[in-house]
């Protein structure tokens, strides 16, 4: 296979991938690799095909003893019955408002507190950073549970408050995110504003929110698929009537004696999966940008 | 720049960064001391009868049996995943980084599972554990291994770790973006000087990135000294009220909290329970981050990066 890659083919390669140098005394990975990245394939992707097959099949083919790996036809009922028996759509209603709430309001305020850090000044700056990025530590965990009790004290239970108010305080990390955006950007740009009078406000809206468009993208997505999924501060703070999708699907699905219906939750975590899924592969680079970020700087 | 002293206000700054300060103080300092304030008390979590109890709820903690052994296996747990996190993730990123075909392709298959939800994880891999109807207990039938209940103890433990390794990807793409940050004269010298691949890979790459190794090492453990939803959900139950359920080998230290909370509706004990963990999750950041500088490489000196933070 090696000796067939002509240097055009290599070049079509570079061209594509400009971001990774080949190196000159890399050969061609052999044939174990390829088993080996295969067999690896198998464990990430093996558990979806698993869960589509099931959300496919009658319950009867589900627990057939001699184990059905395929179902005989395709069977869509389950897809029915996951939407029908709870009211699905009404909770992926509320997981996509509480996930845009929060995503646009977390994206406005980590913009304008990193922006902050990159472009203004004032005695204390460097250490109020270091504060920021410390918290970053903080597990989120062990803040959800005292919280929960603080706010079911004072009636913030069974509302979507705490998302408005998690999402006007601004993320660390969003934080990190634009101050290292905003802080490569030449001070030429905001000059010119300067000098026909803007205040630092509209210098911030008009001049650098619009130029930092793939960090907004980068932020609202993350913060969108990381609402979506989440599991724990809905659980707590939420009653069933109110909660999001992620509760529902654990919560119903049930037979009348409280067992799990496997093929029917199955069904309803396809249909959970999916715009993460779609936002995913329209989205990838968006995902890895901020996932190298991340690890860069402690 | 004689207008600098009338360009930045102290004011401006402030205003900018007050959504965070105002967050910072009220949904994270306030539930803290409100958690601290609650750990000295006999609250339930309802009744209005609670009383103070100083630290009595701390002194329990001491010689409470259930929490130093959900601390002993959540110190475990840590133990065995963040190494496997860790040289796992970096070993993706080595066989991601050589020149395969449709390279885009594998990267994607590895990376997609970090990305889904923590409930549909856990759903899909319920699916595979099943004992009677799931795949993995077929697969390994085929080669004569008895069924196994993977999700009861004391193989549960076994079957956490196997769902969080899933996402390794993550990671991956963090020590990808490390090992193409390698100067490649680097490796190339060492290649001539007649290093093979091995000795290149442990005595150029492995310094080289060993900021980002050592970073995911610490984050991963702070990660995996709290894990909780895992477990909750990796259970045959579901719901909050299927705390109850998870398996002895997964009453990992959060879970215990968890139970204090919403099982015995002990909400004192439970805050006392969250605040030794705070502070030993702490101890534990600063006691790593002192003795190991100087056993890890950083390109940029440390001043230079202080510049960099405050400009």
């Amino acid at each position: 296979m090696t000796a067939t890659v002509t240097d055009t083919q290599v070049e079509a390669v570079r061209a594509t991938s400009p971001r990774r140098p080949w190196r000159r005394n890399d050969k061609r990975p052999g044939l174990g690799t390829y088993v080996l990245v295969l067999a690896l394939s198998v464990f990430f992707i093996g558990p979806f095909l698993w869960l589509v097959l099931a959300a496919l099949k009658t319950p009867a083919e589900w627990s057939a003893l001699p184990m059905k790996i395929l179902p005989a036809v395709p069977r869509w009922d389950n897809f029915v019955h996951a939407l029908t028996d709870m009211n699905f759509l009404g909770y992926a209603g509320n997981s996509l408002f509480l996930a845009t709430v929060y995503s646009t309001l977390i994206t406005l305020s980590s913009a304008a507190v990193g922006f902050g850090f990159a472009r203004l000044r004032a005695p204390g700056k460097g250490a109020i950073f270091l504060i920021v990025l410390s918290t970053m530590m903080i597990p989120q965990i062990l803040t959800l549970l005292p919280t929960y009790v603080l706010f079911s004290q004072i009636g913030l239970i069974n509302t979507y408050w705490p998302w408005v108010l998690w999402g006007l305080s601004a993320s660390p990390y969003m934080v990190f995110l634009f101050r290292q955006f905003f802080a490569q950007l030449p001070r030429e740009l905001e000059d010119a504003a300067i000098v026909d009078g803007a205040g630092w406000f509209r210098i911030f809206f008009s001049v650098f929110l619009p130029v930092s468009r793939p960090i907004l993208i980068t932020s609202f997505i993350l913060s969108f698929t990381w609402t979506w999924g989440d599991y724990i501060a809905p659980a707590l703070l939420l009653d069933l009537d109110h909660t999001t999708l992620s509760v529902a699907i654990t919560a119903y699905y049930h037979d009348p004696n409280g067992n799990v219906l496997p093929t029917v939750q199955a069904a309803g975590a396809v249909m959970y999966i999916l715009p993460v899924l779609i936002i995913f592969f329209l989205m990838q680079r968006y995902f890895i940008q901020s996932s190298v970020s991340s690890g860069v700087k402690g | 720049m004689a207008r600098k002293w009338s360009r930045y206000q102290k004011r401006t700054f402030y205003a900018f960064i007050s959504p965070w300060a105002a967050g910072f103080v009220l949904l994270t300092a306030v539930p803290m001391v409100y958690g601290l304030l609650v750990s000295l008390t006999n609250f339930d979590g309802s009744s209005s009868r609670w009383k103070w109890v100083g630290i009595r709820n701390y002194l329990e903690l001491l010689g409470d049996g259930d929490v130093w052994a959900a601390l002993l296996r959540t110190v475990f747990f840590t133990v065995i995943f963040v190494p496997l996190s860790v040289a796992g993730s970096l070993g993706l990123a080595v066989v991601i980084n050589r020149r395969l075909r449709a390279v885009g392709v594998w990267r994607t298959i590895f990376f997609l599972p970090s990305v889904v939800p923590i409930v549909a994880m856990a759903i899909l891999w319920k699916l595979v554990f099943n004992k009677d109807s799931g795949i993995l207990n077929a697969i390994l039938g085929v080669f004569g291994v008895p069924h196994i209940g993977w999700l009861q103890d004391p193989t549960a433990f076994y079957a956490l770790i196997i769902l969080m390794l899933w996402g390794l990807g993550g990671g991956m793409i963090i020590m990808l973006a490390a090992l193409q940050g390698v100067p490649v004269e680097l490796e190339e010298a060492a290649r001539l000087d007649g290093a093979g691949g091995w000795r290149v890979f442990w005595n150029i790459t492995v310094p080289m990135i060993s900021p980002v190794v050592f970073f995911s090492g610490i984050t991963g453990a702070i990660g995996a000294l709290q894990v909780l939803v895992q477990p909750l959900l990796l259970t045959n139950a579901s719901g909050i009220a299927g705390v109850g359920n998870v398996p002895d080998s997964n009453r990992l230290y959060m879970v215990q909290v968890y139970q204090e909370f919403f099982l015995s509706n002990r909400f004192g004990y439970g805050s006392a329970m969250l605040w030794v963990f705070f502070l030993v999750i702490l101890g534990l950041t600063l006691l790593v981050l002192r003795t190991t500088r100087g056993l890890v490489y950083y390109e940029v000196d440390a001043d230079a990066e202080k510049e960099g933070a405050i400009r």
